[in-house]
């Protein structure tokens, strides 16, 4: 039995039992492509769901303040091991109520960049495949077809996944993925290293010119599964105008620099806010940047343990403060 | 008008000698992302990318527009002055700002183009209701070189909404590729005024080079896939306001304001004031129907508090309110709100189910695709200026 298959299952059992309302996973999107968040609240249309390395969308976001609809249904969802770490960080804070959920986790080996692909071909990507575990099969509106090997054309997270095993879940599809040894492996930040080479000038010049293109559409903020202020959201508050409604270079990092600050210790980089980007900006850069500090300076990793506090919300005298 | 030919390797001395009179916008790829951007010497013009990642309306509707600069200060007091006359008032210094440089905007779309076409409406006063200067300003001192497209993409539906990848309406300049270069047909006096100046880098084409464009154009027009039948589709917006598909559909919306960001269109704006000590700008900035506090009233209320309230917002007013009160769709079909939604959330899924009749099942939309292709090709070529100056 298939991850897919076991996924389908799950959740039209849980829709039959009236175990929830409806049921979020992944299904097909206008092509094979595209793979978008699915709403199942039928048990029949629970075989539109699919599994395969393109259903990037953490579906955490969907069950944040302001999102379930109605507020108070009985949801069920499919999480992998990121997603799940966005889900125990608001577990932690207690932002959702565990009894409104039923989690399917969804062991993963890795998820692939749409984007990363994209830049390969001239045409537009309107087919892909999975012929085997590993490959990837593109075929263009031109007409072209390439096979690629996933690991090639991974998302920047997963080369160094920690977590490919859900972290919570009420029951798992299929079999587990290999765990790294987390005990004898830190967190990889290697791609950290070229941005912390530069010197303080150079870093704000980048800065300023990667959120230069920043349209302000809050795509990042909103599928941002932690991001729960919504309508109370400092960067859109206009009176008093604390983050200016300005679209410019400066007033672009100030909004971000809030993103980021706000959800320090509770981001696990699931690379969400990367993905909805429509104009690309490496938005999970400065969190990346953020939790490399917070390991450091206090050995955490944030939505790992269901009965920790986040790293904020405790007060410790032991705490390293840096050098 | 007689039509020119350009040579491919002329394109650049051609925006070279346009640069002298106007600042010149076109496509570029930047870190592998193709957006417009002023042209510059040197930087090569991004044509086979099919749509940059925004429409080009920002350089005519600015994302933020400081229209006002205002200061308080206190009135001098008269000499000698007694009484009422000696006490010290505050006066406001009100500066407006309103700058509309000459802009040339060369490599934009036939739906882009017929984004400015139905904004036009909305800011030019039409059927009597404001006449926004600013706008106006802009796009009177712009002039629009478009280029046909040549390998639509699967989320183009320009034909389902009355438009072409070929489409002349509001162009002033439509250039179309061809062996070696561009065949270039001037519409518009604008227009004319470009071909004249770039003198001896547009030549007169061949027979050859004229059908050769002809059969470009149609090809293109026949890999537009059909989307939804258009008839009936305000009506039908209409008498499912309340239906509950609405809300199925609006569920995995994440309420951001990507798809009106990229759309060439959606025209929403907010005024705000910025105030250091005494002194302040009054600029408009984008806005969206997304935005949770979009229409929030003083009074804590607001009409449109749901995600799926504002959602419905987008395409009604799209397909129904604004051709109520404009005469003129609010949807060119470019599809860039189908590609960039985070959610890939599909308005020609949302027109199908939502504008088909209440008793019967989505329309498929079957039209035979070449024939509504010719038929584009056809209303294009007849199509003249019908923006601004008609």
């Amino acid at each position: 039995m298939s991850r897919q298959d076991h996924i389908r299952e799950f959740a039209a059992n849980a829709l039959t039992e009236k175990r929830v309302d409806y049921f979020i996973g992944w299904k097909q999107g206008y092509n094979s492509s595209e793979m978008i968040p699915a709403f199942v609240t039928d048990p029949a249309e629970a075989d539109q769901l699919v599994w395969n390395p393109l259903c990037h969308h953490n579906l955490v976001t969907f069950i944040k303040r302001n999102m379930p609809e109605p507020a108070d249904a009985k949801v069920g969802l499919c999480v992998k091991g990121c997603d799940s770490r966005t889900l125990v960080a608001l577990l932690q804070e207690g932002l959702v109520d565990k009894d409104r959920l039923y989690v399917v986790g969804v062991p993963c080996d890795g998820i692939v960049d749409r984007r990363k692909l994209e830049k390969m071909f001239s045409s537009e990507i309107t087919e892909i495949e999975f012929p085997e575990r590993g490959k990837v099969k593109v075929t263009t509106r031109a007409g072209e077809t390439k096979e690629l090997d996933q690991k090639d054309v991974e998302l920047i997270g997963c080369a160094h996944c920690r977590y490919p095993n859900p972290l919570y879940s009420d029951n798992t599809a299929g079999p587990l993925e290999k765990e790294p040894d987390r005990e004898e492996t830190k967190p990889d930040w290697s791609a950290l290293e070229q941005y912390e080479s530069l010197s303080d000038d150079v870093k704000q010049a980048l800065l300023e010119k990667i959120y230069a293109t920043c349209i302000r559409c809050f795509a990042c903020i909103h599928v941002c599964p932690v991001c729960v202020c919504w309508d109370k959201c400092v960067n859109r508050s206009r009176q008093p105008e604390l983050v200016s409604q300005k679209v410019g270079p400066k007033e672009n990092l100030l909004f971000q620099m809030v993103h980021m600050f706000h959800v320090a210790g509770r981001c696990p980089s699931c690379g969400a806010c990367d993905r909805a980007c429509p104009v690309e900006i490496p938005l999970g850069l400065l969190h990346a940047k953020m939790n490399k500090e917070i390991y450091d300076m206090f050995g955490f990793e944030p939505g790992v343990k269901l009965d920790e506090k986040p790293v904020f919300q405790v007060f410790d005298l032991k705490d390293q403060f840096g050098d | 008008m007689a039509s020119k030919y350009l040579k491919s390797e002329q394109l650049p001395a051609f925006l070279e000698s346009l640069a002298k009179n106007a600042r010149v916008v076109a496509p570029f790829k930047r870190d592998g992302v193709t957006q417009y951007e002023p042209w510059q010497s040197g930087k090569d013009v991004e044509l086979d990318v099919l749509l940059a990642k925004q429409s080009p309306k920002e350089y005519v509707f600015l994302q933020t527009e400081t229209y006002l600069k205002f200061g308080y200060e206190m009135a001098p007091v008269p000499e000698g002055a007694e009484g009422e006359d000696a006490v010290p008032y505050e006066t406001v210094k009100v500066d407006p700002q309103n700058e509309a440089p000459k802009q040339v905007i060369f490599g934009l779309r036939p739906c882009d183009v017929r984004g400015f076409v139905q904004m036009d409406q909305v800011f030019g006063g039409y059927g009597g209701f404001y006449f926004d200067p600013l706008y106006n300003a802009r796009r009177e001192a712009t002039t629009l070189l478009a280029v046909t497209c040549r390998e639509p993409r699967s989320t183009c539906f320009c034909t389902s909404v009355g438009g072409c990848p070929s489409s002349r309406e509001g162009a002033d300049v439509l250039f179309t590729q061809i062996e070696g270069g561009f065949f270039v047909e001037p519409i518009t006096d604008k227009g004319e005024a470009i071909a004249e100046a770039a003198g001896a880098a547009l030549t007169d084409p061949t027979d050859t080079q004229a059908t050769e464009a002809n059969e470009a154009k149609l090809a293109s027009a026949t890999k537009v896939d059909p989307a939804f039948d258009l008839e009936g589709v305000r009506d039908a917006l209409h008498d499912n306001i309340a239906d509950k598909r609405w809300a199925d559909l609006a569920m995995r919306c994440v309420s951001c304001g990507t798809c009106t960001y990229v759309c060439p269109s959606c025209y929403c704006f907010s005024i705000n004031d910025s105030i250091v000590e005494t002194k302040g700008d009054r600029y408009r900035c984008w806005d969206n129907c997304f935005n949770p506090v979009y229409t929030e009233e003083t009074s804590g209320h607001n009409p449109r508090a749901k995600k799926m309230n504002r959602f419905r917002n987008r395409f009604s007013h799209k397909f129904w309110y604004y051709p109520d009160k404009y005469d003129s769709l609010l949807c060119s079909g470019c599809g860039r709100c189908i590609a960039n939604c985070p959610t890939r959330i599909d308005i020609r899924e949302v027109i199908r189910v939502m504008g088909a009749p209440k008793e019967a099942p989505a329309a498929s939309g079957a039209v035979a695709a070449s024939a509504a292709a010719a038929a584009a090709v056809a209303a294009a070529a007849d199509t003249t200026t019908e923006g601004k100056e008609a």
